[in-house]
């Protein structure tokens, strides 16, 4: 139409602006600060316990960006569309940081003992005449022997690591490639990339499935759930998008972002983001409601250690934090088109994702369930998650750095440098 | 209501969207305020031309909403609780994690309908009459190719005569005067 000819033109420079590097500056110290304050707590403590189970916190959350991140990078080549193209480098970006996030594994996988008790009990039958385990610890750890053993983790593990890392590598040299390519060829490029995004998801929800159950699922060795994948695909849309949001954001107070970034998009992954609110509660409350009408002796006591003994405040916190917070502020147009208070609430979902991974994880040692206490231990899920998500964030801006952060051959660029309609 | 009479306002029509909104704009700039742009297609300009402002549909979904989740909770409390008290497995009567889906799933309907109704509402619909239908183009044009700025009479600078002569100096293809 005549009356709006005003589209803009992509800036000449669309390397990541100078500041990134002041974002990892930053990270890095924090990450430092942090590391020196978890090696206090441990000292205080007495015990590296607590920093092994921060540890496995900090790498959960920073897997569900990496892996996450390349699980929402397929989907937008499945899916189209301009959020799409908007999110690629930064999604690209995260799944680069899988190597420092199989060097946070390896902790995990060299200090199992520690944290597994399947690892630890090599003999059920003599531990539970010794009375370190109960009957049924001692019957699931048999029974489950073949999973739930050092070998089938840390080989089920590498393979997952492995085939994320091909898909990673894959997709991450394509998209430059294509980049190079002549723009005729850029139909031929969407279903390239299309095809193999596509099988590439449902191998994503497997071995992602495979690799929870190992590190989080079987801290409980009695405990299962075959909804437990499904609730961390969800929980890594809800971080990954999060941060998405937060990294556009940030990064739309230079070019090329300042170009890119309309305020449609942002009100669009806005409500992509609350879609994944809204799945995370249905799951878990799902869960959760299936275990307590069946009321079975070997489900109902893993929510029992995560209800009783000060765990409910946690629990009422959880709910509080985790989706009515994010839920209602989310409901509102304006703060979804509003740059500043829609990365606060982004920020704080993260917070929360780490909140309920504390609740996850804390309850499964004797200790703590249904016994919430104070110990300077337990300060190490702040000390450790914060740390080890800094590194991971200084790591990742070196990452968004290395490629321009638009892809220039796909027709989405031209939308999105289309002049946008203002909305009440 | 007694039948309104007299003018309902006056109609301006254009050939382009483009045209239309430039004139909504100009109209807007110079004061006037009750006006409606008339589209055989949404045009998110004009809306925008003629001061489009947030309606109350999404407090309407919200109470409705509320209502629903409201409603529902409380019709189960009162049937486990008190109408009809079981005992379900030993549960207590008062079992919350059991009012929850069908409490969302009223929240989800009520709000839906909240939305469509209170929209339909809000619009004025079902209307059985509008005088805009008396113009003949307006009757012909409106759904199919041609694109209407109407100045309303309610408006406080509305004049017949001066009224026609502002839409006529923004070069529509007509000027016409709608009666109730």
């Amino acid at each position: 139409m005549g009356h709006e000819a005003h589209a803009k033109t992509l800036p000449a420079e669309l390397g990541a602006p100078a500041f990134v590097d002041a974002w990892k500056m930053r990270a890095l110290m924090v990450g430092m600060v942090f590391s020196l304050i978890a090696a206090a707590l441990a000292f205080a403590d007495h015990s590296i316990n607590h920093v092994l189970r921060g540890w496995l916190l900090g790498l959960t959350l920073t897997f569900g960006w990496a892996v996450g991140g390349l699980a929402l990078l397929m989907v937008q080549y499945v899916t189209g569309g301009k959020w799409g193209l908007l999110l690629r480098r930064p999604l690209e970006a995260m799944s680069r940081t899988l190597p420092l996030v199989f060097v946070y594994w390896l902790v995990i996988a060299f200090e199992m003992k520690k944290l597994y008790l399947w690892a630890r009990i090599g003999d059920a039958s003599a531990a539970l005449k010794a009375g370190w385990i109960n009957e049924i610890q001692a019957h699931a750890i048999e029974f489950k022997r073949p999973m739930l053993n050092p070998t089938a983790f840390v080989v089920t593990s590498v393979v997952c690591f492995l085939i994320w890392g091909l898909y990673t590598w894959r997709l991450n040299a394509l998209g430059l490639k294509r980049d190079l390519d002549s723009p005729a060829n850029t139909p031929m490029w969407i279903k390239k990339l299309e095809n193999i995004s596509g099988p590439g998801i449902l191998i994503y929800s497997l071995t992602m499935t495979a690799c929870v159950i190992y590190w989080v699922m079987s801290l409980d060795v009695t405990w299962y759930s075959s909804v437990y994948g499904l609730l961390f695909l969800v929980g890594q849309g809800y971080q990954v998008l999060a941060l998405g949001i937060i990294v556009s954001i940030g990064l739309s107070k230079g070019e090329p972002f300042k170009t890119i970034l309309r305020q449609t998009e942002q009100h669009d992954l806005g409500k992509f983001t609350f879609a994944f609110v809204m799945l995370n509660i249905y799951l878990a409350f799902s869960q959760f409601l299936i275990i307590w009408s069946g009321n079975l002796p070997e489900e109902i006591p893993w929510y029992l250690d995560r209800f009783q003994g000060g765990w409910g405040v946690i629990i009422t916190l959880d709910f509080i934090f985790h989706w009515l917070i994010p839920f209602t502020l989310l409901l509102s147009r304006d703060i979804k088109r509003n740059k500043k208070r829609l990365v606060l609430v982004c920020q704080w979902m993260i917070f929360a994702k780490a909140f309920d991974l504390f609740w996850l994880i804390e309850p499964n040692f004797p200790g703590a369930a249904r016994n919430l206490h104070f110990s300077w231990g337990i300060l190490e899920y702040i000390a450790v998650p914060v740390a080890l998500v800094s590194f991971w964030i200084a790591y990742f801006c070196m990452q968004l750095k290395t490629r321009p952060l638009v892809q220039t051959n796909d027709p989405h660029v031209a939308e999105i440098l289309e002049a946008e309609h203002a909305h009440a | 209501m007694p039948a309104r009479e007299g003018t309902y306002g006056l109609l301006a029509e254009f050939d382009t969207p483009s045209d239309l909104v430039r004139a909504a704009q100009q109209a807007r700039r110079d004061g006037w305020r009750r006006m409606d742009c008339y589209t055989p297609y949404p045009v998110e300009e004009a809306a925008e031309a003629i001061g489009f402002h947030r309606n109350k549909v999404p407090l309407i979904t919200l109470i409705g909403g509320l209502m629903g989740l409201v409603a529902m909770f409380a019709l189960e409390t009162w049937v486990s609780v008190l109408a009809y008290p079981l005992n379900i497995a030993g549960r207590p009567l008062y079992s919350w994690p059991a009012f929850i889906v069908p409490a969302y799933e009223w929240t989800i309907l009520f709000a839906g309908l909240s939305a469509a109704f209170g929209m339909l509402a809000l619009n004025g619909l079902p209307a059985l009459y509008h005088p805009l239908f008396n113009a003949p183009n307006f009757r012909n044009g409106a759904t199919t190719d041609k694109f209407f700025l109407c100045l309303e009479a309610l408006d406080p600078k509305f004049d017949l005569v001066e009224g026609r002569k502002y839409l006529e100096s923004l070069n529509p293809v007509s000027v016409v005067e709608v009666e109730y």
